[in-house]
C-alpha cells in the first residue's frame, strides 16, 4: 500500500515538474533585442548580421543557454528608417529585453540610441563602422564593436608606410556611410602628413564613374583609396579604373570584403586591397566556419555573419558576468569586458572596452588582405604597427 | 459652436489617450498623429488644390532643421525661435509656391521631386551648419517656465498641432476659397471666368499647406531629438501620396483613414509576413486606384449611402 | 584633349540609356497621356532577366536578350491590362492610371527583391569589356555597343512613326484620340501596342546599363526619373527630343563633374538645378512637336 503511494506520489511529482519545466523555461528566458533592416537600403548588409547573431543563439541556447536560462531573440524591422528604428527600440525595452543590438543603417542605430540613453538599456552595434556613433550622444550605455572607419584608414595606412605615398585620390559615394568613412579616411591621411591631389563622389544611381575617375587619373595620384560603402558604385569605380588604364594600387575600406564583389566586380579585383576583420585562417574562425557549415546545409559564412555572432557571444557573456539582467550590473559588466577573442578579428587580437571608452572592436584587429584574381587572398598585414 | 465643442472633445479624448499609453505605444501615436497631420495638409494640397507636389515631405524637413538650428546654432529662446522657425516656414514656402504653380501636372511633380532630393543634397553637404550626413542629435527641447515638458505632455503639443492644422484647414476648405481651389483644380477656364484668381488661389494653397508641413516639423524635431537626411528622404513623400489616395482624396476623412492604414500597416503586418508587407502596399495602391478610386472613404460613403436607401 | 573626347564617348553611352528610357515613356505618353513612372523598374526587371539568362543560364548574348525583350514585351502588355485599361474604359481621369503605375512600380521592385534578393548580380556585356581605340576617339567595347544600338533603335523608331501607317495611327492617337476612334483606328491595340513596346525599350536599357553598373533592385527609381528628366529637356512632341535630351541631361552632367570647380558633393545638384531651371523657363522642352499638316 505503501508502495503504491509512494510510486504515485513519484510519479506526481515527476508530471508536475515535467509539466512546471516548459512553463518555467518560458517564463524565465533572458530576451535580447535585435534591430535590423529586412525591406531597406541596409538589407544586404543587416541580414547576414542578423544570421550571425541567430546562429550564435541557437548555439548557446543548444549548450544550455546562459546562467541556467534559456535566450529568446527579439528581431525587429526598422525598414532602414531611423524614426522607425527609435519606435522598435521602445518596443523592444518595454518586452523586457536585457540589451538591444542594432545591426542597421548609421543614422537608424544612431537614433536608437535616443530611446536607450532615455531608458538606460544596454544597447550595441557589432557591425557599424561609422566612428560618430559612439561620439555625436554621449551615452553611456552604447557601444560599437565594428569596425570603425579609423581603424581602417590606420590599418590601411600602417600596411601603405614602406610605400612611401606622398599624394593619394580618395573617392567615395554620397550615401551616410559612405560620407562618412570619407570624412575619417581624409583626417588619417591629412594626419599623415599625405597631400590628397583628388576627392571623388560617385551618386547614388550613377551609370558610370569615368569623369571623376578621369579627374583622378589627371591628379596623377601614387595611390587610390576607396571609401565608398554602395557595391553597384564601387563596382562603377573599378570598371573605370581598368577602362581609364589606372595602374595606380588600390586600397579599398572593409566594404570590399563582403563575398559579393567576387560576382559582381569579376575580373577587376586583382590586386586590390582591402581591410578586412576576418582570417579564416585563425583557429576560432576556423571552427566557426565549420559549425555554421554544418548548421546551414553547408552555406559557408563570411565576415557579416561572424559580426552578429560575435555580438551575440559578447553580450551574453557581459549577462552572465553581471549574474543576470539588472540594466546597471550588465553595463558595468559590458564596460568591464576585456581581452575577448571572438570569430572576428586578426589572430591575437581581442575585444575590450579599455579606458571607459566605448568603442571595442580591436584597434590592431584589422587585418589587410589583397585579391588574387577574384578571390580574397590571404592575410599580408595586421593591425597598426 | 457646435464645431469648437467637437474640436475640445476631441482634443480631451485624444489627449487621454496619451496618457494611458506605454513608452512604445506613445512613440508609435506621436508619429501617427504627426502623418494625419501631414496628409491633412497634403490632402488639401493634392485633393482639394489639384496640385501634384512631392515637396511636402520636405518642408517637414525643413521645419524640423529650421527649430534645431534656430534653437541650438543661433541660441535664440525658445518662444523667438518658435516665432522665428514659423515665419522661415511661412516664407520658404512662398519662395517656392511662387515658381512652383507655374508649373501644371507632371511638371509640378518633376520640379518638386528635383526640389526635394535638391534638399537632402544640401543637408548631406551643409557642414556643421546641417550636420552633414550625421545630422544633429544631442539636444533636447529647452525647459519652458522653467517646466520640461516631455512624455505624455508632448503628446498633448502634438494632439494640439493636428488639431490646429485640421482648423485652418477644414476652415479653408469651406471658405469661398475652398471652393476657388477646387474650381482651379477641375476647370481653370471656367474658374478664371468667374473671376478667380488662378496664380493667387495656386500660390496661397501651396504656401499654406507647405508652411503647416514645416510647422509640423518643428514639432517633429523633438521626438526622437535627432533630425538626419535618412529620416527625410524620398520615399516618405511617395508614402503621403499612397496614404492620402488610398484613403480617398479631397476628404479629411480620408486623409486620416490613409494615413492611419499605411502607418501602422507595417507594424501589423511585420509579424505575420516579414518583409512582404511593402509588397502589400504596392498590390493596396493599385487595388484601391483600380476598384474605389474615391479611397476607402468611399467605400464608407457607399454604404452609408445604400444605408439611406434601404430605410 | 584625348581625356575630353574619351569623356564625351561615355558620356554620350549614358545619355543613350537615358534617351532610351525617356523614349520608353514617350512611346506610352504620346497616344495615351499617361506617365509611366514604372519604366525604371523594367528596366531593372529586364537587367534580373539578362542575369538570369545570361550569366545563369549562360544563354548565347543575343538569344538571350532576345528572350528578356520579348518577356518585357508581354509584360508591358500585362501592365496595361492590368493597371490602365480598366480604368480607361471606365473613364477615369488621367490621374489614375498614373498612380496604378506607380503602384506596379512598388510591386515590381518588392517582387524582385523578395525572389531574388537585395544583392547586386553581374550581367555580361555583348562584346565583354574590352577598349576601343580609334584615333583620337576611345572608349570601351560596351560604351560603343549602346550607341550602336540607341541608334539604330532611334532610327527604327523615327521611321515608324514617319513612314509607316501604324505609326501614323499613333500619331493620330496621340493627337486626338476621339477622331482617331472615329476613323477607324483600334485604340485599344495601339495603347497595347504603346505598351508593350514602351517595355521592350525599357528593356533594352535596362540590358544596356546592366554590365556595368550590376542588376539590383533599387536601380529603377534613379533610372525613371533621369529618363523623365531627358525627356522634359528634350521634349516630348517628338522622337528626337529623347534622344537629344538624353544626350544633354549626360553630357551636362558629366562634364560638370569632370571639370567644374565645385565640390563634389555639390556636383550631383547640378542636373537638379539644371531641371528645375527647365521647367521654369522651357517646360515644353528644346523641340517643339510637329504641327499637323493643314
Amino acid at each position: 500500500m505503501k508502495q503504491t503511494i509512494f510510486a504515485v506520489a513519484r510519479s506526481v511529482l515527476a508530471g508536475a515538474v515535467v509539466l512546471a519545466a516548459p512553463v518555467a523555461i518560458a517564463q524565465n528566458t533572458i530576451k535580447i533585442g535585435m534591430i535590423t533592416d529586412r525591406v531597406g537600403p541596409a538589407k544586404g548588409f543587416a541580414e547576414p548580421v542578423a544570421a550571425g547573431a541567430v546562429y550564435a543563439v541557437k548555439e548557446l541556447n543548444a549548450k544550455g543557454g546562459v546562467l541556467g536560462r534559456q535566450i529568446e531573440l527579439l528581431i525587429e524591422d526598422d525598414q532602414g528608417r531611423p524614426d522607425v528604428s527609435a519606435t522598435v527600440a521602445r518596443k523592444l525595452v518595454d518586452s523586457g529585453v536585457a540589451f538591444i543590438l542594432s545591426v542597421s543603417l548609421t543614422p537608424a542605430t544612431q537614433q536608437a540610441q535616443s530611446v536607450t540613453l532615455e531608458t538606460k538599456t544596454p544597447h550595441m552595434t557589432p557591425s557599424n563602422s561609422g566612428d560618430t556613433l559612439t561620439t555625436q550622444i554621449s551615452n553611456p550605455n552604447f557601444w560599437q564593436t565594428g569596425p570603425l572607419g579609423s581603424t581602417q584608414i590606420a590599418t590601411l595606412l600602417s600596411y601603405a608606410r614602406n610605400k612611401n605615398f606622398k599624394k593619394v585620390a580618395l573617392v567615395t559615394d554620397n550615401s551616410d556611410l559612405g560620407q562618412l568613412t570619407n570624412r575619417f579616411f581624409k583626417s588619417a591621411l591629412e594626419n599623415a602628413k599625405i597631400e590628397i591631389v583628388s576627392e571623388e563622389v560617385v551618386p547614388r544611381g550613377s551609370t558610370t564613374a569615368d569623369p571623376q575617375m578621369q579627374k583622378v587619373r589627371a591628379a596623377n595620384p601614387d595611390a587610390i583609396f576607396l571609401a565608398g560603402v554602395l557595391t553597384p558604385e564601387n563596382a562603377l569605380i573599378l570598371r573605370s579604373v581598368r577602362q581609364l588604364g589606372l595602374k595606380q594600387p588600390l586600397l579599398g575600406n572593409y566594404n570590399f570584403s563582403i563575398p559579393v564583389y567576387g560576382a559582381v566586380a569579376k575580373g577587376l579585383l586583382d590586386g586590390l586591397a582591402f581591410v578586412d576583420a576576418f582570417d579564416p585562417a585563425k583557429p576560432q574562425t576556423r571552427q566557426f566556419i565549420e559549425n555554421y557549415k554544418k548548421d546551414n546545409n553547408g552555406t559557408e559564412p563570411y565576415n557579416l555573419n561572424g559580426y552578429g555572432y560575435d555580438g551575440i557571444i559578447m553580450v551574453v557573456d557581459a549577462i552572465k558576468r553581471a549574474g543576470g539582467t539588472d540594466k546597471e550590473k550588465v553595463r558595468e559588466a559590458m564596460q568591464a569586458t576585456k581581452g575577448f577573442q571572438g570569430v572576428m578579428g586578426g589572430v591575437g587580437t581581442a575585444y575590450g572596452f579599455a579606458d571607459g571608452k566605448r568603442v571595442g572592436f580591436d584597434p590592431n584587429g584589422m587585418v589587410v588582405r589583397v585579391y588574387e584574381g577574384d578571390a580574397q587572398g590571404k592575410v599580408v598585414h595586421i593591425g597598426v604597427k | 459652436m457646435k464645431s469648437l465643442a467637437g474640436f475640445l472633445l476631441a482634443g480631451l479624448v485624444l489627449s487621454a489617450v496619451a496618457f494611458m499609453l506605454g513608452s512604445y505605444h506613445t512613440d508609435v501615436y506621436r508619429k501617427l498623429l504627426l502623418w494625419i497631420t501631414l496628409a491633412l495638409g497634403y490632402n488639401f494640397l493634392f485633393g482639394i488644390a489639384g496640385q501634384v507636389a512631392f515637396s511636402h515631405f520636405t518642408f517637414y524637413g525643413i521645419g524640423a532643421y529650421v527649430m534645431v538650428i534656430l534653437l541650438f546654432q543661433v541660441g535664440l529662446p525658445l518662444p523667438l525661435a518658435i516665432v522665428a522657425g514659423i515665419v522661415v516656414c511661412v516664407v520658404l514656402a512662398l519662395v517656392v509656391a511662387v515658381p512652383a504653380t507655374r508649373l501644371e501636372g507632371f511638371y509640378l511633380a518633376l520640379a518638386t521631386l528635383a526640389f526635394a532630393q535638391l534638399f537632402i543634397v544640401v543637408l548631406n553637404e551643409g557642414g556643421s551648419v546641417t550636420g552633414g550626413p550625421g545630422g544633429l542629435a544631442n539636444y533636447r527641447l529647452p525647459d519652458i517656465l522653467g517646466v520640461r515638458v516631455t512624455g505624455p505632455w508632448y503628446t498633448v503639443v502634438i494632439v494640439f498641432l493636428l488639431l490646429g492644422t485640421l482648423a485652418v484647414l477644414w476652415r479653408l476648405d469651406r471658405s469661398w476659397f475652398g471652393r476657388a481651389c477646387r474650381a482651379v483644380r477641375d476647370d481653370p477656364q471656367a474658374a478664371q471666368a468667374m473671376g478667380i484668381n488662378i496664380r493667387t488661389t495656386r500660390i496661397v494653397a501651396y504656401a499654406v499647406t507647405s508652411a503647416l508641413a514645416g510647422v509640423a516639423g518643428m514639432v517633429y524635431a523633438f521626438v526622437d531629438n535627432t533630425v538626419n537626411p535618412t529620416i527625410f528622404g524620398l520615399e516618405n513623400a511617395f508614402l503621403l501620396l499612397f496614404m492620402v489616395i488610398v484613403g480617398g482624396s479631397g476628404r479629411p476623412a480620408g486623409a486620416i483613414v490613409g494615413a492611419i492604414l499605411l502607418y501602422l500597416l507595417p507594424f501589423i503586418l511585420s509579424p505575420l509576413i516579414g518583409h512582404h508587407h511593402a509588397l502589400v502596399f504596392g498590390v493596396v495602391m493599385v487595388a484601391v486606384v483600380l476598384f474605389q478610386p474615391k479611397g476607402l472613404i468611399g467605400i464608407w460613403d457607399g454604404w452609408l449611402a445604400r444605408r439611406r436607401a434601404a430605410s | 584633349m584625348s581625356d575630353f573626347v574619351e569623356l564625351m564617348v561615355g558620356a554620350m553611352a549614358s545619355g543613350c540609356i537615358y534617351a532610351l528610357v525617356a523614349l520608353s515613356y514617350l512611346l506610352i505618353t504620346r497616344p495615351t497621356g499617361v506617365i509611366n513612372f514604372a519604366v525604371g523598374e523594367w528596366a531593372m526587371l529586364a537587367a534580373f532577366g539578362g542575369f538570369l539568362a545570361l550569366s545563369r543560364f549562360e544563354l548565347p548574348y543575343p538569344v538571350g536578350m532576345a528572350i528578356v525583350l520579348v518577356a518585357m514585351a508581354f509584360v508591358g502588355w500585362v501592365t496595361e491590362r492590368i493597371a490602365v485599361r480598366p480604368l480607361v474604359e471606365k473613364g477615369a481621369p488621367p490621374l489614375a492610371p498614373i498612380l496604378a503605375l506607380l503602384g506596379m512600380l512598388v510591386v515590381f521592385r518588392e517582387m524582385v527583391s523578395v525572389s531574388m534578393g537585395p544583392d547586386p548580380q553581374p550581367v555580361p556585356p555583348m562584346f565583354g569589356y574590352g577598349r576601343l581605340e580609334l584615333g583620337l576617339v576611345a572608349g570601351s567595347y560596351q560604351s560603343f555597343f549602346i550607341i550602336g544600338v540607341t541608334a539604330a533603335v532611334f532610327g527604327a523608331a523615327w521611321y515608324f512613326f514617319e513612314r509607316t501607317l501604324a505609326g501614323r495611327s499613333f500619331e493620330a492617337v496621340a493627337i486626338d484620340r476621339r477622331a482617331a476612334a472615329l476613323m477607324g483606328i483600334n485604340l485599344r491595340r495601339v495603347t497595347a501596342l504603346a505598351f508593350a513596346g514602351s517595355a521592350s525599350v525599357a528593356a533594352l536599357a535596362g540590358l544596356l546599363v546592366s554590365p556595368n553598373v550590376s542588376a539590383h533592385y533599387l536601380m529603377g527609381l534613379p533610372l525613371a526619373i533621369q529618363g523623365f528628366t531627358a525627356l522634359v529637356i528634350g521634349g516630348v512632341g517628338r522622337v528626337e527630343g529623347a534622344l537629344l535630351g538624353g544626350l544633354i541631361l549626360a553630357i551636362a552632367e558629366q562634364v560638370t563633374v569632370r571639370y567644374a570647380p565645385i565640390p563634389p558633393g555639390l556636383a550631383q545638384g547640378v542636373p537638379l538645378v539644371l531641371l528645375i531651371v527647365f521647367l521654369l523657363v522651357r517646360p515644353t522642352g528644346l523641340l517643339r512637336a510637329r504641327e499637323s499638316r493643314a
